[in-house]
């Protein structure tokens, strides 16, 4: 008894553990994005704000990628999974001794790298349009194209997984019955294999879509000269960072669980209908599958609840308190701050106005780098720096009158002056009056 | 049998249009996007690095030079090995590895956990609750990794904060923060086959062998994984292949000295501009991660049809 319970708790510690490794690090990089440090971190948490929401909002590369990301999304959709679904109708027709043959080139796109994948279709193209002669700005070297084209290589073989688990369950007899009545070829696959086929065409339409949205190993080789969200993304991770990229992923996370659980419901539909047929075939399971659908709820009640407090959270944490606390921090910070820009001044005069900020990108692959800085750029601008100097003053003599204004290290306001119209005209505003 | 009676059959069966359909699409997938890709990067791989104009002239002959830089360098060292390229590509198969063993060890008990211990709304939640890290991105994957590992990072913090460093250790440049990242960008990609395998197993055989006194070790040894080992070896395949083709964990994570030879494959292609010689190199790392594979499944008796279920 006692070595069970033993057993029982190294058990629930293990899976303990095991959750915390998945979700820990999400967690901790969903509150780095509410952190109002300009670095994202977790410790020293300073205010709760959600500016990094707007930073993201703001960021004109990573919409342009998120742009391209939803165009490729819905391509690959429009073409892997017909070519799928093709597949998937073709294996269950190939004769059988060539059906081995089949299935392994069909499938290998999954277990070949998806960077070897990206460089063949870049390879392929490249070559086809210097065969052609073609010009470079032809489809041949089109990086949206040549992105779909490479995706869908590998996600068509998903798609062609999920019809292949689906038609396993198809009972062939229907489409006998079907022709025996009368109905032609294309009729008895349209009124009864398609259909029967239906939730499997949406699931694989849904998994080809997400898949072409985060895949990077293909894409970073055949987008070529444009940009999605995934590889603007990397570019921004290696290059400089600010939380912004964290409240990306904030929302990334709360739509997947709103996904989530809305498939959760979903299933559960169709579950039912499955499970009664399955509990009257086995005794046992009749018992699992009412249990099942009693405790049913704690998926939908958890997130409900991690839902309602969040945005309780965000709510309030939005309305209430983050100037003041900004103010707080930045107290404590003042000295620090003022003897920071006093350096700094005193680098301007020696230097001019050169942006002498803009070292930090590492010296490899200068075309990425060019376009993960530029999200950035305003930001270092020689004009910016300028502004914030000449800013400094009146702001410290605001200070000592309000003390609820916002006072920002240099660093800081220069990020807040650009992406948060409120904060200029308060700045502007209060400027008039001194 | 008469291919064209074949073709006539399959015709009959399923009408024009959709025989068109069918023919087209699989051709399309299975030709233009699977194989001439694969052998034109081949036929690539084997020519010489010339500017456009003079691709198809006299100057575009066969050549292995880049199979050969990547094992002896560069011409004028000749004698000597590309030790550095040689040294990223063995360090890289075997961290790939060590993180599918990592993987393995991990999810295993895991996969059992949830597949025949757990049951009700709790279970379900578990295995749903696997599935939304693995659809964030990647990179933001990565980019968390980084924030707790930076050296200003949370484990630092706390780990200064209980005492135990009195400084920030660099887990980036030690790699520490790469391993970490990679074991965990497909962990799923092991936890699934296992949970598949392990599920379909009929619990009353466990009991069996609990009644007939078998050892909790024994039991697992004997019943369980001879059970899983198709989902274990489907799952270690995805797993070492794809760590080893991974490329956006080494970006982010990887520490300034240390390099995956994805990274290099892609210098090669970006700053390098020696295309032939990437592709090369891509080629090499296909061909070994496949050779790996098979070989491994020779020593544990798995056939590749067992795999692909």
């Amino acid at each position: 008894m006692i070595a069970d319970r033993v057993r029982k708790f190294f058990v629930i510690g293990f899976v303990i553990v095991f959750f915390s490794y998945l979700f820990g690090p999400l967690l901790l990089m969903s509150v780095s994005a509410f952190n109002s440090s300009a670095f994202p971190r977790v410790s020293p948490f300073e205010c709760f704000t959600v500016e990094w929401f707007a930073v993201l909002a703001q960021d004109a590369t990573l919409m342009e990628g998120l742009r391209n990301s939803l165009f490729i999304g819905f391509g690959v959709v429009l073409i892997a999974v017909p070519m799928g679904l093709a597949g998937a109708l073709m294996l269950t027709q190939v004769n059988p001794r060539v059906r081995p043959w089949y299935y392994t080139v069909v499938i290998s796109p999954i277990l070949i790298p998806g960077v070897v994948l990206g460089i063949s279709t870049l390879v392929f193209w490249d070559r086809l349009g210097t065969m052609f002669g073609a010009s470079y700005d032809s489809i041949f070297y089109d990086g949206i194209f040549l992105t779909i084209v490479g995706q869908s290589t590998f996600i068509a073989a998903y798609a062609m997984l999920v019809f292949i688990s689906r038609l396993q369950r198809f009972d062939t007899a229907q489409e006998e019955a079907a022709l025996d009545l009368g109905a032609t070829n294309v009729q008895a696959f349209r009124k009864v294999l398609l259909p029967f086929l239906k939730p499997a065409i949406g699931s694989a339409a849904v998994l080809a879509f997400l898949a072409s949205f985060e895949n990077y190993n293909t894409t970073v080789f055949t987008i070529v000269s444009e940009s999605t969200l995934t590889t603007v993304l990397a570019s921004k991770v290696r290059y400089g960072i600010n939380p912004s990229i964290s409240a990306l992923a904030v929302v990334i996370v709360v739509l997947t669980l709103v996904g989530a659980v809305f498939y959760e419901i979903l299933q559960r539909r169709e579950a039912a209908a499955a499970k009664a047929s399955e509990a009257v075939a086995r005794g046992e399971t009749a018992t699992r599958a009412q249990q099942a659908a009693l405790y049913a709820d704690p998926a939908v009640i958890i997130a409900l609840l991690v839902f309602i407090a969040g945005f309780g959270t965000v709510y309030f944490a939005g309305t209430l308190g983050v100037d003041e606390c900004k103010v707080a921090v930045k107290e404590e910070k003042q000295r620090l701050a003022r003897e920071r820009t006093k350096m700094r001044q005193s680098l301007e005069m020696f230097k001019g106005a050169a942006p002498g900020v803009q070292t930090a990108p590492a010296t490899t692959a200068p075309k990425v780098r060019a376009k993960g800085t530029e999200g950035y750029e305003n930001v270092f601008a020689p004009s910016n720096l300028e502004e914030t100097v000449d800013s400094d003053s009146p702001a410290q003599q605001k200070q000592q009158e309000q003390p609820e204004e916002k006072v920002e290290s240099p660093g800081k306001s220069q990020f807040q002056n650009i992406f948060d119209p409120a904060n200029l005209q308060q700045q502007s505003g209060s400027g008039g009056t001194n | 049998m008469n291919p064209s009676l074949a073709l006539q059959r399959f015709f009959l069966k399923n009408g024009m249009a959709l025989g068109i359909f069918l023919l087209v699409a699989v051709a399309f997938w299975m030709f233009i996007l699977i194989i001439l890709p694969q052998l034109f990067m081949v036929d690539f791989s084997l020519s010489k690095n010339l500017p456009p104009a003079e691709i198809g002239g006299p100057k575009d002959v066969l050549t292995f030079e880049h199979y050969k830089f990547m094992l002896y360098g560069s011409a004028k060292e000749a004698g000597s090995f590309n030790t550095v390229d040689l040294g990223v590509f063995m360090r890289t198969l075997l961290a790939a590895f060590f993180v599918t063993i990592f993987d393995l060890v991990l999810c295993y008990p895991i996969a059992y956990y949830l597949a025949q211990v757990a049951h009700g709304g709790w279970g379900r939640l578990m295995v749903l609750s696997l599935i939304v890290p693995f659809w964030v991105n990647e990179i933001l994957r990565a980019f968390a990794f980084r924030i707790m590992f930076g050296s200003a990072g949370v484990i630092n913090t706390f780990l200064i904060w209980a005492g135990i460093l009195d400084q920030p250790y660099d887990f980036i440049p030690n790699n520490v923060a790469l391993y970490a990242g990679l074991g965990y960008a497909f962990i799923l990609l092991m936890i699934f086959p296992l949970y598949n395998a392990i599920e379909s197993l009929d619990k009353n055989q466990i009991e069996a062998a609990r009644d007939m006194g078998a050892s909790w070790l024994r039991i697992h040894w004997r019943v369980v994984i001879p059970f899983a080992k198709p989902g274990i070896s489907s799952g270690c395949t995805m797993v070492f292949m794809l760590t080893a083709g991974a490329l956006a964990a080494p970006q982010i994570l990887g520490g300034p000295s240390s390099l995956w030879f994805t990274q290099i494959i892609y210098q090669w292609f970006n700053t390098g501009g020696n295309w032939p010689r990437g592709s090369a190199y891509a080629i090499i790392l296909l061909v070994s991660t496949i050779l790996i594979v098979l070989l491994v499944m020779k020593i544990f008796k798995v056939k590749l049809g067992e795999i692909a279920k």
